[in-house]
């Protein structure tokens, strides 16, 4: 139940991503990437190798999807890297104490922007890599700053829904989020 | 802080694996079958749903029109404001339809005058997910005649070319794209050179700059720009607007000159275009420039 919701609602943000916010003729560039917000909320409430799986999937959709102005495989590189650091940094550290509470608003932002901070330097990091000349500084500091600001505007309406939703259908089948440090007491 | 199981590091590892062999399979020259059919698929998904965005968006597209257009009009609120609410929301539906059949007819004007045969076409992605390449998707394809390596114009000029040729949607890279490089002359003396997208390395910032490869050829702002044409008309058909001159800049030393263009077309409103798929009998030259503008106009 939890999956298909969770897959239902990544390909639908992939979907809009693609089909609206491409579509707005933004003066400035980069939109809002809806992507990386829901693939964010995932990674909040996953084991490191599930959030690396969507994390691969909706960047390799975004990847197939039109324009076909990058390589495939890009994207999906940038996310499932992203994802996964992101669930294990949260299954490490924050878990622990966390058991029974929410993850409350700020964080949500909070790790969603850093989660498109990263997202936005990883992908000029591989176009870097792969000689891409569209990859100037100036180029990468708006474009990452841009996307990193608009991105955490999205955080809650796209990134804190779905977390409260997977944590809802988690609660019924007592799936918490699990580490290989499993937490003290019960 | 970062332990994890084996099993997950593997998960990790595979699926870096998978990304960094696509990686290398679509970066290879030519089209490769794999990701060509991904493509493929992934366009099957977006066609239809782009275009259920098209005909949903239509009464927020004209929203946007409204509020994009509003601080030029403020005077005509007060006679909007007059209208009723039902009246007022028409209005700008219809004018949205007659701006786009203006630019449709704009685009037929361009063609008529240089000979080009064209398949209309509409803008149906205008940024791409990250922002760097400058790049639009086009609601048409293979299906109406599209390959890879055609011009793609609107009715002010040029707008780029046909990189990637779906089915039903293709990939234009446009002018301004930092990749982009279009032989180009100067309208009246017929001087050559390069119309490159972004900024040329020691030039100043700009969207289009024209690197002029006679040192002595004479050139000032105002001068205008129209494509070279290419082998065969690929990628580029002869005879298109590219832009205006607006500075030259002296540089001592350089092996050319620099000069930073006025696009033609306004790359940040594109809506209807047109795909050459057949380039002119013989070159049209100046024709497809528009009148000189009368500089008393302007005062």
């Amino acid at each position: 139940m939890r999956a298909v919701a969770t897959v239902v609602l990544v390909t639908v943000a992939v979907l809009v991503q693609a089909v609206v916010v491409q579509r707005l003729p933004l003066p400035w560039g980069p939109g809002p990437d809806l992507v990386v917000a829901a693939v964010a909320a995932v990674a909040l409430t996953a084991r490191p190798a599930t959030a690396a799986g969507y994390g691969f999937a909706a960047g390799l959709a975004m990847d197939l999807l039109p324009p076909a102005e990058h390589a495939v495989g890009r994207y999906a590189l940038v996310l499932c890297l992203v994802a996964y650091t992101a669930a294990l940094l949260r299954t490490n550290t924050g878990a622990q104490g966390a058991v029974g509470l929410r993850t409350g608003l700020p964080a949500v932002v909070g790790a969603t922007a850093s989660a498109a901070l990263a997202v936005g330097l990883c992908y000029a990091a591989v176009g870097f890599v792969m000689g891409d000349p569209r990859v100037a500084l100036g180029a990468v500091a708006v474009n990452t700053g841009l996307s990193t600001l608009l991105t955490a505007l999205a955080a809650p309406v796209v990134t804190l829904p779905l977390v409260r939703l997977r944590d809802a259908l988690a609660d019924s089948d007592f799936a918490t989020v699990q580490g290989p440090t499993s937490p003290v007491g019960w | 802080m970062f332990r994890d199981s084996t099993r997950s590091r593997l998960v990790l590892l595979v699926l870096v694996v998978v990304c960094v062999a696509l990686l290398v399979l679509d970066t290879r020259p030519g089209p490769d079958p794999l990701t060509t059919a991904g493509r493929a698929a992934g366009e099957l998904v977006f066609a239809p749903a782009a275009a259920g965005a098209g005909w949903a968006g239509g009464p927020a597209a004209s929203l946007y029109e409204g509020l994009r257009r509003g601080p030029e009009a403020v005077e005509r609120v007060g006679e909007l404001e007059e209208a009723n609410a039902a009246l007022e929301s028409e209005l700008q539906a219809a004018r949205l339809d007659e701006a786009r059949a203006a630019q449709l007819e704009d685009l037929l004007h361009l063609s008529g005058l240089g000979g080009y045969e064209i398949v209309p076409a509409q803008a149906v992605t205008r940024t791409t997910s990250r922002g760097y390449a400058h790049a639009v998707t086009l609601d048409v394809g293979t299906g109406s005649g599209v390959r890879t390596d055609m011009t793609v114009v609107n009715g002010d000029g040029l707008v780029g070319r046909v990189v990637e040729a779906g089915p039903r949607t293709s990939t234009v890279l446009l002018a301004t794209d930092a990749t982009s490089a279009v032989g180009a002359r100067l309208a009246e003396t017929r001087k050559i050179g390069v119309v490159n997208g972004g900024s040329v390395p020691g030039g100043a910032e700009s969207e289009l700059a024209f690197e002029l490869f006679d040192m002595e050829a004479p050139v000032e702002s105002g001068d205008r720009v129209v494509t070279l044409g290419s082998h065969e008309g690929a990628p580029f058909v002869p005879g298109v607007p590219v832009g205006t001159v607006r500075d030259v800049q002296v540089s001592p030393g350089a092996l050319s000159r620099l000069a930073r263009i006025d696009p033609a077309v306004d790359f940040a409103a594109l809506d209807v275009v047109g795909v050459v798929v057949a380039g002119p009998a013989e070159d049209p030259r100046d024709s497809v420039l528009p009148p000189e503008p009368d500089p008393e106009e302007d005062q």
